[in-house]
């Protein structure tokens, strides 16, 4: 027997006040003297012995009420015990294909004895039973969906893969098998979770099923938990840019007298690697990639493979910080010192000294083509008179993810930009002024902007009503507009980026106002990933081939699409992404292993969890059954036979 | 006991003239016809002479007249004696009311004390628990009333119980012969022979009248909430609903009532049910009326 709620059972203290106020009753009757007390004698001799009982019996019923209706309270239930065999039900299995349980014990993985115990479970279950089987790594995924066909059941156990690099989803998955459980007609639901309860299950967080419906736990187990894995890596630029980068990979898990190496891969291939050295359960490993041999993305692997072999891998993102910018001059200068590229390229020379990282691509509008801007993170169209033909390429880039500015200039045609853009621009912009008297900048982020005097400007109106002003002219008209188009950004400048209309590129605060114009609109995007977790990629299929290698060298082709999604993201290590043949370095990202998935000592099952009915692991032999319904008609049978009672009394 | 006779009510009893239904030996001749047969002025019958009896009584003028001997019968008008009994044990000590069944039945007794002292009457007076506890000759006289009103304004304490059989056979000794005998108690001797002397007094020639003094609690028991009874004479405390009982008590009541009533009038007594919720003066009215 068990209790849904046992906490309700502290108001079993109320079984006091029946007795209490039996006590006080007779404690404090009011007392009469009455000189014929004899004939109350003499009548009561008859029913003083049966007054007596009723008394008792009232006080016995009382006291059995209030235990009833606390009972009651704390939603009681019987456990049934009955073979398997002897009764259907619907059993949900909910099977744990988490990275942990890729741990191999005796030439097995976890994963491949918790299928073993599946099929034994499964093929216990008397004819006319249901099973579900709910797999709970990330994401959870509902394998065999009610089914009473054992064999084909056994053969869906068999097609789990017996590696995984899942992150755990238990509770996401013990939510789905109830939710089977509840469609079921059968009334015997026995909920089985099989898994190796580490920290990464997180089993004690879940919600368990309260009522009517009995759950098991079984534990797999590696004996030998030591593990190690690459708990991170520091990436550090070498003193001299020539010397390239310096890798500090941190390795952490139970030291090992067997000699342990990192080895470095690219492009599939090992070209370094390094020994292990330890110190207690951390161990540190360096190397150093040259200059000349820096890749987007690399690989590193801890060697020999422990129990856990896939937590040994790790990718790392080499210059992911990169902002890769695309300068397009739509009205070149023939100083190419006067170019607007020019200016921006050499404010963007300067980043590095403040610990930014920008890749400058600069060509004459005539030249734009789509590999370039798919390279872009931010596209610059300063003072370029717009082709039509440009119009599909700067859409696909801007809703794939690409930011585009747009900077003023005698080339620019507002009602052309206006007509072919106006969906993507925050604004519109007009007929071109030249100022009589020089405006200067207004912006609460850059104050010395105001240093800057502006000639003529392209004035943007219409702005949108989710576009941003992040800085103004001294009259208060807007000078630069941004807002959000689809997943990329789109900003107007009111005015040149060159020193054609205005000194501003000859003012200090020109290098921070570019910086920060091109890093907020860069917006960079999460390049490290967990396994499955789907990757949103800019460019579009229709006009390009966009291929992916996995860690392992596989390459797989993205099928046509608007906006590019890869969710084949099983593997652990570098992705690299080839647009038509060529990579495509701010497309690499990287997948890596859950780190709570890591630790493989097993943690109890959550036997002790409130408000769950759990039991041990042999607990899918067991039913319970509801006990409220029949104290609940005890307590009306007590009640009522308190009303008789007292009849009884009076009479 | 602060009035044991209000003045009220004895200027309301003067006027009332006890005559009693039997004749009375008596020290003094008065109002009331005598027992003794002889001389007397008052003729009362003839009756058949028979062996044995006085050969001087015999009327010889009747026996010319019908040539039978017959004896001629005389009425002596002579004082009569009243003995009074007051229960005083510790059930008549209470009363639902500010008036105890002792208060009424002192009251009763005190009122017929003085009429029959008004008519030159001798009474004595005992009072009765467990035993006879004061005992007054019988006297007449203003200053014998005052005494007797002494005692029944004060008697002697009492913490026993009733004991009827016992008191009432002290009475007899007490009573002499052929008086007026009135016992005023609330009777709650249930023993079954505790009535019996009532006939030996009927026996010696007493005219008995007995005021069974209940209070109207006890006849009813109009209590409403369970309570705690505790008795006055000993008897065991009783938690009861009275509300669940209380028909059956008044049965068992009114049987009580109806046992002491048949017992006594079939002992040749008179009995009157004296509530203490009834006037004394209408129970008084009423006893001297059917006297």
């Amino acid at each position: 027997m068990g209790f849904g709620l046992p906490w309700a059972l502290a108001a079993m203290v109320a079984i006091g006040i029946p007795i209490a106020a039996h006590l006080l009753r007779r404690q404090k009757l009011p007392q009469q003297t009455l000189p014929t007390i004899a004939f109350l004698h003499r009548i009561h001799a008859t029913r003083a012995a049966r007054l007596r009982v009723v008394d008792w019996l009232l006080l016995v019923i009382r006291v059995l009420l209030v235990t009833a209706l606390v009972l009651v309270a704390a939603a009681p239930y019987r456990v049934v015990h009955s073979s398997l065999l002897d009764r259907q039900h619907a059993l949900a299995v909910v099977f744990d294909d988490s990275l942990s349980m890729a741990a191999i014990h005796e030439g097995k993985t976890l994963i491949e004895r918790a299928a073993e115990l599946s099929v034994e479970q499964i093929n216990r279950l008397p004819e006319g039973s249901e099973a579900s089987i709910v797999l709970a790594g990330k994401p959870p995924r509902v394998w065999v969906r009610r089914r009473s066909e054992l064999d084909m059941i056994d053969h869906a156990l068999g097609e789990i893969e017996a590696r995984s690099t899942r992150a755990g989803a238990l509770c996401e998955a013990v939510q789905s098998a109830v939710e089977l459980l509840l469609e079921s007609d059968l009334a015997d639901r026995r909920l089985l979770v099989i898994s190796d309860f580490t920290r990464g299950a997180r089993a004690d967080q879940c919600e368990w099923p309260s009522r009517g419906i009995r759950v098991g736990f079984e534990v797999v187990s590696t004996p030998n938990p030591d593990n190690r894995r690459i708990a991170s890596v520091d990436v550090t630029a070498e003193p001299e840019p020539a010397e390239g980068l310096r890798l500090e990979v941190q390795i952490e898990g139970s030291s090992t007298t067997i000699p342990q190496k990192v080895r470095l891969r690219q492009r599939g291939q090992e070209t370094q690697r390094a020994p292990v050295r330890w110190a207690g359960d951390r161990g540190e490993a360096t190397l150093v990639i040259e200059a000349g041999l820096m890749d987007a993305v690399i690989e590193l692997r801890l060697d020999p493979d422990d129990v856990l072999p896939a937590d040994n891998v790790r990718g790392v993102l080499l210059g992911s910080d990169t902002i890769h910018v695309l300068l397009v001059d739509g009205d070149p200068h023939p100083d190419p010192r006067k170019r607007e590229t020019a200016f921006l390229s050499h404010a963007l020379s300067v980043a590095p000294l403040v610990g930014r990282s920008f890749a400058v691509e600069a060509l004459d509008a005539q030249d734009l083509s789509e590999s370039a801007i798919i390279r872009s993170d931010v596209v610059v169209l300063a003072n370029a008179a717009l082709e039509e033909k440009w119009l599909p390429l700067i859409q696909r880039f801007v809703s794939g993810g690409g930011s585009l500015w747009i900077t003023a200039g005698d080339r620019i045609n507002p009602r052309v930009y206006g007509s072919l853009l106006r969906d993507l621009l925050p604004g519109r912009y007009t007929a071109t002024r030249m100022e009589e008297r020089p405006l200067t900048f207004a912006s609460s982020t850059l104050p010395e902007l105001d240093q800057a005097k502006v000639r003529a400007r392209t004035p943007i109106a219409e702005i949108n009503l989710d576009a941003v002003v992040t800085a103004r002219f001294s009259d208060g008209s807007p000078a630069m507009v941004e807002h959000r188009y689809r997943s990329g950004r789109v900003a107007m400048f009111a005015t040149t980026i060159d020193d054609a209309w205005t000194d501003l590129p000859y003012q200090p605060v020109f290098v921070p106002f570019v910086l920060d114009t091109l890093g907020r609109l860069a917006g960079r995007t999460n390049h490290a990933i967990e396994p499955y977790e789907p990757v949103s990629l800019p460019g579009s299929t229709s006009t390009q081939r966009i291929q992916v290698v996995t860690p392992t060298g596989r390459t797989v082709d993205l099928a046509e699409a608007d906006r590019v999604t890869f969710r084949d993201t099983g593997e652990i290590g570098a992705y690299r992404v080839l647009v038509n043949g060529v990579s495509g370095e701010r497309f690499a990202f990287v997948v890596n292993a859950p780190s709570a998935e890591s630790d493989l000592i097993s943690q109890s099952p959550p036997q002790e969890q409130p408000g769950a009915e759990v039991s041990s692991a042999d607990a899918s032999q067991g039913s319970e059954q509801p006990l409220a319904p029949a104290l609940l008609l005890l307590a009306l049978a007590l009640l009522f036979g308190e009303l008789v009672l007292r009849q009884i009394r009076r009479r | 006991m602060t009035h044991v006779l209000e003045p009220e009510l004895a200027v309301r009893l003067a006027g009332l003239t006890l005559r009693a239904k039997r004749t009375v030996d008596g020290l003094l001749a008065g109002m009331h016809r005598s027992p003794h047969r002889g001389a007397s002025a008052i003729f009362k019958e003839h009756r058949a002479y028979r062996p044995g009896d006085d050969p001087r009584l015999i009327d010889w003028r009747a026996y010319a007249r019908s040539d039978r001997y017959a004896i001629k019968h005389f009425e002596h008008e002579t004082q009569l004696r009243g003995t009074l009994a007051l229960d005083i044990s510790r059930s008549m000590h209470w009363g639902s009311s500010d008036v105890s069944k002792l208060d009424h039945a002192a009251t009763l007794l005190a009122a017929l004390a003085y009429v029959l002292t008004r008519q030159g009457d001798a009474v004595s007076l005992i009072t009765f628990d467990e035993t006879v506890r004061d005992r007054v000759p019988p006297r007449s006289g203003a200053a014998h009333l005052d005494y007797l009103m002494r005692v029944l304004a004060q008697p002697s304490a009492s913490e026993g119980k009733t004991s009827l059989h016992e008191s009432l056979d002290k009475l007899i000794e007490h009573a002499g012969r052929m008086g007026l005998v009135v016992v005023a108690s609330d009777l709650l001797d249930l023993e079954g022979a505790a009535l019996e002397p009532i006939a030996r007094l009927q026996a010696r020639g007493h005219q008995t009248i007995v005021l069974h003094v209940l209070d109207p609690a006890e006849l009813e028991l109009p209590f409403e909430h369970p309570m705690r009874f505790e008795g006055l004479e000993g008897e065991s405390p009783l938690e009861v609903d009275p509300e669940g009982i209380r028909r059956r008590y008044r049965e068992a009541v009114d049987q009580f009532v109806a046992s002491c009533q048949t017992r006594i009038v079939a002992a040749g007594a008179r009995y009157m049910l004296a509530r203490t919720d009834t006037p004394p003066e209408h129970t008084l009215l009423q006893l001297l009326r059917e006297t």
